[in-house]
């Protein structure tokens, strides 16, 4: 058979119909890696609309645009839609397109799955979304401190949304997670061994591993949150001999690895990037592989730095005061890593470097307000005030967004196939990176000021009031740089130039499939030889004999997690409705849940019951190639 | 349909594909990574209550829990851990029919411990109940977490029970059987830690050894 006629083939095998039917049944990982990446945008739109309400309520003394109550359920909001609903799903958008390329894999290792988790993940967000429209939203701030969340001070629905969409949350998360780790550790393509692998599959697999050890303790906490506020249990409460500190402690066991959750991967990109656009492979590869693995770990060890001033022996905290010190150092190795590459090798000062570049900056400012807040006499002075808002914003922003933002510029001509306009993509980075310091930089002086997180306004005379109104004109500037890329996308969409396979001449996997890739991806299944595919002599792609087409179904080679040596080949499921369906009953569980209506939920259960049982009845696939 | 079989291309097929076997072990991997994060949310609980444990005037310490009930309890999963890891020993040997009694005798025998669990629970709510306290809240949330895995862990055996077949077939992560079994050695292991930290660790510091 001629290459065409076997393109002709997988192509047939692997395409989802292009029907309504298709559009809602469909596993294939590129699809829902970009509508991962759209929702989140939707989400990072949505927070950042109200990040700029509650501005506007700050950038004068004594404002009264929203009430105080509004105020905290606009806070909380876009709190927990920036933490939860944006930061790592859109990291995970980010992987599940692109790991499977990356790897010489046609799909992830569970496509079903990975379409569930999408789904539940979007019905996670309509949930949480559901209650701002009833007037309850959570009010509480994102980590929800008990007694405050108990029922007797918010009777109101919005920390029952709070708790339940979370739970739905994790779920997808943790999915996701699995999905993850058997991909990466499994269908590696041949000669892809583990000092191979390009260092975005180190820290995805890190998180996805931190993620199944760290999620569960949420899990706990909002099932106990929500045991104690409408079942009568006593957790927290201290007269039933509860103990409020035990959210703080599940809470933050969770939260802190939960923050290496959205930034090792974003550190992963960079690492990505930076080699390219400087011309050279990644200085210190180990290093950095290792570093990132050891953030990931020794984040678990760190969480009680978030409570300081709870009040606890000075022993624990010490010892968590230099865990926290501890993982700067391995931040810090991957940063001498990226400063070193850049300096060795001949910058491409394209816009997704700009970003790269800018986000490197942040990390650092915002990594050193880090080392301040883990040292504990600094902390209890810091604590609740602007400089921890500072302080996260520069890390979640310098760290999360930013990287981002250079994975979109370097990565969407691969899923668009056109390119990016890159002056208008330096422009937008311009404006978001001095919108950004002069929109969070004053948190800083604020903060030490003595100005608290989360009040709703402030009286005249404190020293607040300019520094206030920069930091409103700075946060709109921001906006305006993050609308210009969105304007850059839709441009790009119609009018961008053709963006060829390897726009970048980058080293890895994913940039010799075309743009957008075909849905089988390869032709021919690639091996490798080296950490840099397409930068070495070696032919990835030769197969004079046609030994690995795999085109009898759908299949993906499957090799050994550490040797990458192929052992085995797989095959994959056909597109299916049950996914959605699935994830439709077990929205429609937690919504009863939420208004304790115990018939509705065990009809949902039922459902779920059945939908799994139709999900994974073995079909009779005698008439499709095995 | 058979006509179309006809018309493709041999079936499975050509070098390497044919060198290669079809990959039955995913879903092996992805059980273990979720038995993972599960025993994770366990180890969460058990140090909520050991946190809990903290506030020691009105703890287990005054009313330790009877053991007999947990441990017929623990008895019967052990058993049935077993008799499905012998079911399994025969399956590899193609005995079906065995295998699918060893399944059977595996899922009544979850069946008698959730009835003996409802008998420990009517017995120990004379005195305790979730509403009572802090102890009372989180002894029956982690013994009713691991009821609710026992009997996710029965559904996924009575749904393996009823599947046409075991045998790794026409597609790729088809071993239920085996991946039914870990689940359910799982569910077990748990209830080990739950008897000894939640039944007999409270008896030894009432009444020592």
């Amino acid at each position: 058979m001629s290459t065409a006629e076997v393109a002709q083939r997988l192509k047939s095998t692997w395409e989802t119909p292009k029907t309504l039917w298709g559009w809602f049944a469909t596993v294939d990982h590129k699809e829902i890696g970009i509508r991962y990446l759209a929702t989140a945008m939707a989400f990072l739109i949505v927070g950042g609309l109200e990040a700029l309400v509650l501005r506007i309520q700050l950038s004068r003394p004594n404002m009264g645009l929203i009430p105080p109550e509004m105020y905290n359920q606009l806070f909380t909001m876009h709190g927990i839609t920036m933490i939860f609903w944006y930061a790592q799903p859109i990291l995970s958008g980010f992987a599940v397109f692109v790991i499977p390329l990356m790897i010489g894999a046609r799909d992830m290792a569970f496509p079903r799955l990975n379409a569930f988790t999408y789904w539940v993940y979007l019905l996670s967000g309509i949930l949480v979304y559901i209650s701002p429209f009833m007037g309850q939203a959570p009010h509480a701030g994102w980590f929800a401190y008990m007694p405050y969340t108990g029922e007797q001070f918010s009777p109101a629905y919005g920390m029952d949304f709070y708790a339940l969409s979370l739970i739905l949350f994790t779920i997808s998360m943790t999915g996701g997670a699995i999905n993850f780790i058997v991909t990466i550790l499994r269908l590696r393509a041949p000669g892809m061994t583990v000092n191979r692998m390009p260092l975005f599959l180190y820290s995805t697999l890190t998180i996805s591993w931190v993620s199944i050890f760290g999620m569960p303790s949420l899990t706990a906490a909002n099932v106990f949150m929500e045991l104690d506020r409408r079942w009568g249990t006593h957790f927290f409460g201290i007269a039933g001999g509860g103990n409020p500190v035990l959210w703080q402690q599940l809470f933050w066991f969770f939260g802190h690895p939960w923050v290496y959750i959205i930034f090792l991967p974003a550190t992963g990109m960079l690492s990505m990037i930076i080699p390219v656009f400087s011309r050279r492979p990644i200085v210190g590869y180990p290093w950095v592989a290792i570093s990132t693995i050891l953030t990931g770990a020794v984040g678990f060890s760190v969480w009680l730095h978030h409570m300081f001033t709870v009040g606890m022996s000075a022993m624990a905290m010490s010892f968590f005061s230099a865990g926290s010190m501890m993982i700067s150092i391995f931040t810090t190795i991957q940063v001498f890593a990226w400063v070193a590459t850049i300096w060795k090798g001949r910058l491409v000062m394209t816009a997704a470097m700009h970003y790269a570049l800018g986000a490197v900056a942040l990390l650092v400012i915002g990594g050193l307000s880090g080392v301040f807040t883990g040292i504990i006499p600094v902390d209890w002075q810091a604590h609740n005030t602007y400089y921890v808002v500072a302080h996260i914003h520069y890390v979640l922003i310098g760290a999360n967004v930013f990287p981002v933002f250079a994975g979109f510029y370097y990565w969407l001509p691969k899923m668009t196939g056109r390119m990016m306009n890159e002056k208008l993509g330096k422009w937008s980075f311009w404006t978001m990176f001095i919108g950004f310091n002069v929109g969070f930089f004053p948190m800083h002086i604020v903060g030490l000021l003595g100005m608290p997180r989360r009040i709703y306004t402030y009286p005249a005379g404190l020293g607040f009031e300019s520094l206030n109104m920069i930091e409103t004109i700075g946060a709109f500037v921001l906006g305006i740089g993050i609308l210009m890329s969105i304007v850059n996308l839709f441009y790009s969409l119609r009018r961008g130039a053709i963006a060829g396979k390897n726009p970048w001449n980058a080293d890895t996997l994913e940039w010799s499939t075309d743009s957008p890739p075909e849905p089988y991806a390869h032709v021919h299944m690639p091996t490798v030889s080296s950490r840099h595919p397409l930068w070495d002599d070696y032919d990835e792609f030769d197969d004079p004999d046609d030994d690995r087409i795999y085109d009898e179904g759908r299949l993906t080679p499957v090799s050994d997690w550490l040797d990458a040596v192929p052992f085995a080949v797989s095959k994959m499921p056909k597109e299916t409705i049950s996914p959605l369906l699935l994830s439709l009953a077990m929205f429609g569980f937690f919504l009863a849940l939420i208004f304790q209506m115990m018939w509705c939920a065990l009809a949902g259960f039922i459902a779920m019951l059945l939908l799994t049982c139709y999900w994974l009845w073995p079909r009779v696939e005698g008439e499709e190639i095995a | 349909m058979a006509t179309m079989a006809q018309t493709r291309e041999p079936r499975f097929p050509r070098q390497p594909c044919s060198g290669y076997p079809l990959d039955d072990n995913r879903g092996t991997w992805g059980i273990i990574v979720t038995i993972c994060t599960e025993a994770t949310l366990f180890v969460i609980l058990f140090a909520s209550y050991f946190y809990l444990a903290n506030n020691k005037d009105r703890w287990a310490i005054d009313r330790p829990p009877k053991l007999m009930y947990a441990f017929i309890m623990l008895g019967i999963l052990l058993l049935s851990s077993v008799v499905i890891h012998w079911g399994e020993r025969q399956l590899k040997r193609e005995r079906h029919v065995a295998a699918r009694i060893a399944l059977s005798i595996t899922v009544l025998m979850g069946l008698v411990f959730l009835f003996v669990q409802a008998l420990e629970y009517q017995d120990h709510w004379k005195s305790l109940t979730p509403y009572s306290d802090s102890y009372g809240s989180i002894f029956y949330t982690i013994t009713t977490f691991h009821a609710a895995h026992v009997i996710v862990g029965l559904l996924i055996l009575i749904y393996t029970l009823i599947l046409p077949r075991f045998a790794p077939a026409l597609r790729s992560p088809y071993r239920p059987y085996h991946v039914a079994a870990l689940y359910w050695h799982f569910v077990d292991f748990v209830w080990v830690f739950i008897v000894g930290l939640l039944y007999v660790m409270p008896n030894i510091r009432v009444y020592g050894f």
